[in-house]
């Protein structure tokens, strides 16, 4: 057993190598050599100066320490969060950041999902949206201004094409525009399902079971308070979302049923929806799964208790 | 008495390095476990979480594990090849190279000039500094064990030998990037490829920085310290190769669940589960050798210390291949249990080890004994305290994460919105910087301890002249 | 105590020098024999198993 190879050195070094090589050969390198580790899905486009100028700022504040970017194909986290991740999604992406923690949400479905202002507002100061937050501000990266030629030499080293008008644009822009441009298009290239809820519900064409139900209104604004009033602001007047007390919907005069809110809240808006015959623009989140049927409909009379009361003023 | 001297120097000025960037890992750490339940400790730029997260990770690993690494393999290597290094000068330049690089690692990473890649953050040019410094490492103890006076190689040096080779290959191919300034870069390799090559580096960087090096200082320190002969040579042999082979193949233990190719995941995961049967031929050894005087545990100091220390690798060695298990990361993957996973193995097995090696260095190097064993036992006692509160606070909330993630209603839709998970965390995360602060105190009696030792060391030196 | 030499016949142990404990040994065939049928069941061009199909059937029901 005290073999000659643990008196000679070197070649003790040679044989100890070819010894990890072999796994390295077999899940790694071969692996590399075919097509299998470079998919690319036909939407994916590579990012253009802006949003990759917010990559680099998400890479630099180290995002990926508290984020995720990839979703597993579990049920419940396909609920959450939405389509399941594909190898081909992340063929620009050098190098990848699925990450390996969630302290925070996972964001690879999160383009999209907000308009940019909620983007914004919730950089500028996440404890606003959410008291028990533990996500840092990044307001800060307001007013740092990007640098047309870094950007134009970080293009060039990627290898993306580019325009020039596209880099010059830059100067106007600063850091927290470029971050929020690349959160918007995380996921972009994949197409949304809806979610794979257990109950899909259909429009049930009634009224609300709750309509003018006190109690239901009560627990209705605690609701309101809780989930909606970050973005259609305390009294519902309207800030990132519409205004709910008005005589509008999605953007056209004239009253919509019990039904079409109830719908709204449960499955939210994508941009060019169309509800209704009005079209969205996309940006309100989806409540199915975090609010139940009675709670949905709770909200609803709440919003239509409002809606009378600011009629009446 | 020997006709050789020793490079002590080089060694002490290791050991010494390496705490101090221990204490600035360690205060990091405090601090970043406090932002986890209070954001106001966030200060832009440069101390937000994101970016000291990375400023710990690669303080403790580079800092506290390669230093300590660097100076106790010289050390080991002298020894073992009965004749000082064959570069002394080089090694004193690799002492400050060392520290040069640390200090801009440090600097360059507050910045916020981070590749995003687990344990390999730091930028091109530092990255080149890297290399160099494992070059001229790999060259002086390859240098002095082919001059060796002692034929036969022990052990601790096929496990420095592994090192070597092992971390030149991961660090150089991991780090491949196409530079666009001096302060970023892109990685030459992209997407599902770019993740599998990260987590062959990365978990091979657990294995070849947290793993073998530590088990050269275990080999030679234990018998060192306790008189008591390895149980089993044999044993040794088998263990030290099926583990080096074995290493390679489990990176994707890491991504499971994700886009990788299934059968990479499978293949990872089998070799995975493999790997509690290397590792525990170095714990068997370890249990076995001091089987034959388990009195040592109570008079000896350091027997308690490797004991201890080989029982965590035992425990991390069963935890991490159950972890890779499909059935068992679907609850715990991207919780808090793994930061629970991670701390056992770097606070209990790497700490305790690096710890005791050096309490048994230093008196030697100063022809002296340890100022106080008392002391030296208060530090064992709140280092495991506080390790213990932080692996089990993290595995209980990691596990409460991962089941409320998955919880449904009756109805099939989620229980939990993501905050209402989030704030079920912070008990355990307060709980985390209190077990933190015990271990850093435990830390303070050792560094009081060692600085004792070497006035002490230094007084008698003198007086003797 | 200054023992600046280091002995190597100190450091193992003569009579086990060849002893591999039973229960180790067992632990590690059986393992080698796990990771086979693990391989074997859940790589997708041997068995048919797919991460995809795992999670088709669990929404299914
Ligand atoms: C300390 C951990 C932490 C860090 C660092 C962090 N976040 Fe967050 N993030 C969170 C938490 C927790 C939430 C959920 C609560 C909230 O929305 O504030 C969140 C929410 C988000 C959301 C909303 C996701 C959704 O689906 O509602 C986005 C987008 C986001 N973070 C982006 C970022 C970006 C970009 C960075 C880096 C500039 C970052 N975060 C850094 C913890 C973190
Ligand atoms: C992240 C911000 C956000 C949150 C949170 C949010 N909404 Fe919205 N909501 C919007 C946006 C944006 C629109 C416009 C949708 C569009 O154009 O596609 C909208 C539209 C609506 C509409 C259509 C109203 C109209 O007048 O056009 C209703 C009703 C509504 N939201 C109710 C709610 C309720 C109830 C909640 C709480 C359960 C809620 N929203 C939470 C952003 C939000
Ligand atoms: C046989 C030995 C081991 C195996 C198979 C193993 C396995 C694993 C697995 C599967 C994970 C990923 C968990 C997840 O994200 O879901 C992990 C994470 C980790 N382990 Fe281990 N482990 C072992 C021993 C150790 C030891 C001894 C240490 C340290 C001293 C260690 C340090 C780490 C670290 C730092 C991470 C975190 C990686 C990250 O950043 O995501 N492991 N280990
Ligand atoms: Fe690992």
């Amino acid at each position: 057993m005290t073999g000659g190879i643990y008196k000679k050195p070197v070649l003790f070094a040679i044989v100890a190598t070819v010894v990890i090589l072999i796994g390295t050969m077999v899940t790694m390198f071969i692996p590399m050599l075919t097509s299998q580790m470079h998919p690319r899905l036909e939407d994916l486009k590579p990012f253009t100066a802006i949003q990759l100028a917010g990559r680099d700022i998400y890479q630099r504040e180290g995002c990926n320490n508290c984020h995720t970017q990839t979703v597993r194909p579990l049920k419940t986290e396909v609920m959450r969060y939405g389509e399941y991740s594909k190898a081909g999604e992340f063929a620009y992406d050098r190098p990848f950041l699925w990450g390996s923690k969630r302290t925070g949400p996972d964001l690879a479905r999160v383009g999209g999902k907000y308009p940019d202002a909620w983007h914004y507002r919730h950089f500028e100061n996440p404890q606003a949206f959410f008291a028990e937050s533990n996500m840092p501000a990044y307001g800060w990266l307001k007013g740092k201004k990007l640098s047309p030629s870094d950007m134009e030499s970080h293009m060039k080293a990627i290898g993306f094409t580019y325009s020039v008008e596209e880099i010059s644009a830059l100067s106007e822009k600063d850091e927290l525009d470029a971050l929020v441009s690349y959160v918007q298009i995380i996921g972009a290239s994949v197409k949304k399902k809806p979610a794979p809820a257990a109950v899909i519900e259909e429009k049930e064409h009634v009224t609300n079971p709750f309509a003018g139900d006190l109690k239901a209104i009560e627990s209705g604004e605690k609701l309101y308070a809780a989930n909606c009033a970050f973005c259609h602001g305390p009294n519902a007047k309207g800030d990132i979302g519409p205004d709910l007390t008005d005589d509008e919907f999605l953007y056209v005069k004239g009253d919509v049923s019990d039904d079409d809110y109830f719908e709204i809240i449960n499955n939210g808006t994508a941009p060019g929806m169309v509800e209704e015959g009005r079209t969205a623009k996309g940006g309100m989140p989806s409540f199915k799964d975090s609010l139940d049927r009675n709670e949905r409909w709770s909200l609803v009379a709440y919003i239509r208790a409002i809606q009378v009361k600011g009629a009446q003023k | 008495m020997n006709d050789y001297q020793y490079d002590n120097g080089t060694v002490k000025g290791f050991i010494v390095s390496s705490i101090f960037w221990g204490v600035v890992g360690i205060i990091v750490g405090l601090w970043i476990s406090i932002q986890m339940w209070s954001p106001a400790w966030n200060i832009p730029p440069y101390f937000t979480f994101g970016r000291l997260r990375v400023v710990h990770t690669n303080g403790l690993a580079l800092g506290l594990g390669v230093g300590a690494i660097f100076g106790i393999c010289y050390y080991i290597t002298m020894r073992l090849t009965k004749r000082p290094l064959l570069f002394p000068r080089l090694a004193r330049f690799h002492l400050y190279l060392f520290n040069a690089a640390i200090t801009l690692a440090a600097l360059s990473l507050f910045a916020g000039m981070n590749q995003s890649l687990e344990y390999a953050e730091l930028e091109w040019p530092l990255d080149i500094g890297v290399v160099v410094l494992w070059v001229i490492f790999a060259v002086n103890i390859f240098g002095t064990i082919i001059k060796r006076k002692e034929e036969q190689m022990y052990i601790s040096l096929w496990f420095i030998l592994a090192t070597v080779v092992t971390v030149a290959v991961l660090y150089i191919v991991n780090n491949l990037a196409v530079p666009a300034s001096l302060f970023k870069s892109y990685s030459i390799f992209a997407g599902v490829n770019s993740a599998n090559v990260q987590w062959w580096y990365g978990h091979n960087a657990v294995g070849f920085i947290f793993t073998t090096p530590i088990l050269a200082m275990f080999y030679y320190f234990l018998p060192k310290s306790t008189g008591l002969p390895i149980y089993s040579h044999r044993l040794s042999i088998v263990a030290f190769w099926s583990l080096v082979f074995a290493y390679l193949w489990t990176g994707a233990h890491h991504l499971v669940y994700t886009p990788l190719p299934d059968w990479i995941q499978t293949l990872g995961i089998a070799f995975t589960i493999f790997l509690i049967a290397p590792s525990w031929g170095s714990v068997v050894n370890g249990f076995y050798t001091v089987g034959a005087d388990w009195s040592q545990m109570r008079n000896n100091y350091l027997t308690k210390f490797f004991i201890l220390g080989i029982t965590f690798y035992g425990l991390q060695t069963i935890q991490g291949p159950t972890q890779g298990l499909r059935i068992v990361s679907q609850l715990i993957h991207y919780t808090d249990w793994v930061p629970g996973h991670v701390h056992m193995g770097t606070m209990g097995w790497v700490t305790m080890t690096v710890a005791a090696s050096i309490y048994y260095i230093i008196p030697k190097i100063y022809n002296t004994e340890i100022h106080s064993v008392k002391v030296a036992n208060a530090h064992f006692y709140l280092v495991l305290t506080g390790q213990l509160i932080f692996s089990i606070t993290m595995w209980f909330t990691g596990i409460q994460q991962g089941a409320l993630w998955k919880a449904t209603n009756p109805d099939g839709t989620l229980k939990y919105t993501f905050m209402e998970g989030l704030i079920k965390n912070y008990p355990f995360w307060q709980m985390r910087t209190v077990g933190g602060l015990i271990f850093t105190v435990g830390m303070l009696f050792f560094i009081y301890n060692i600085y004792m030792t070497v006035r002490k060391g230094k007084a008698l030196a003198a007086s003797s002249i | 105590m200054i023992n600046d030499t280091d002995n190597l016949e100190a450091f193992e142990a003569k009579e086990t020098v060849n002893k591999l404990p039973v229960s180790w040994l067992i632990l590690f065939w059986g393992l080698i024999l796990w990771g086979i049928y693990y391989f074997v069941s859940y790589t997708p061009s041997i068995s048919g198993w797919s991460q995809e199909k795992a999670y088709e059937e669990s929404i299914r029901k």
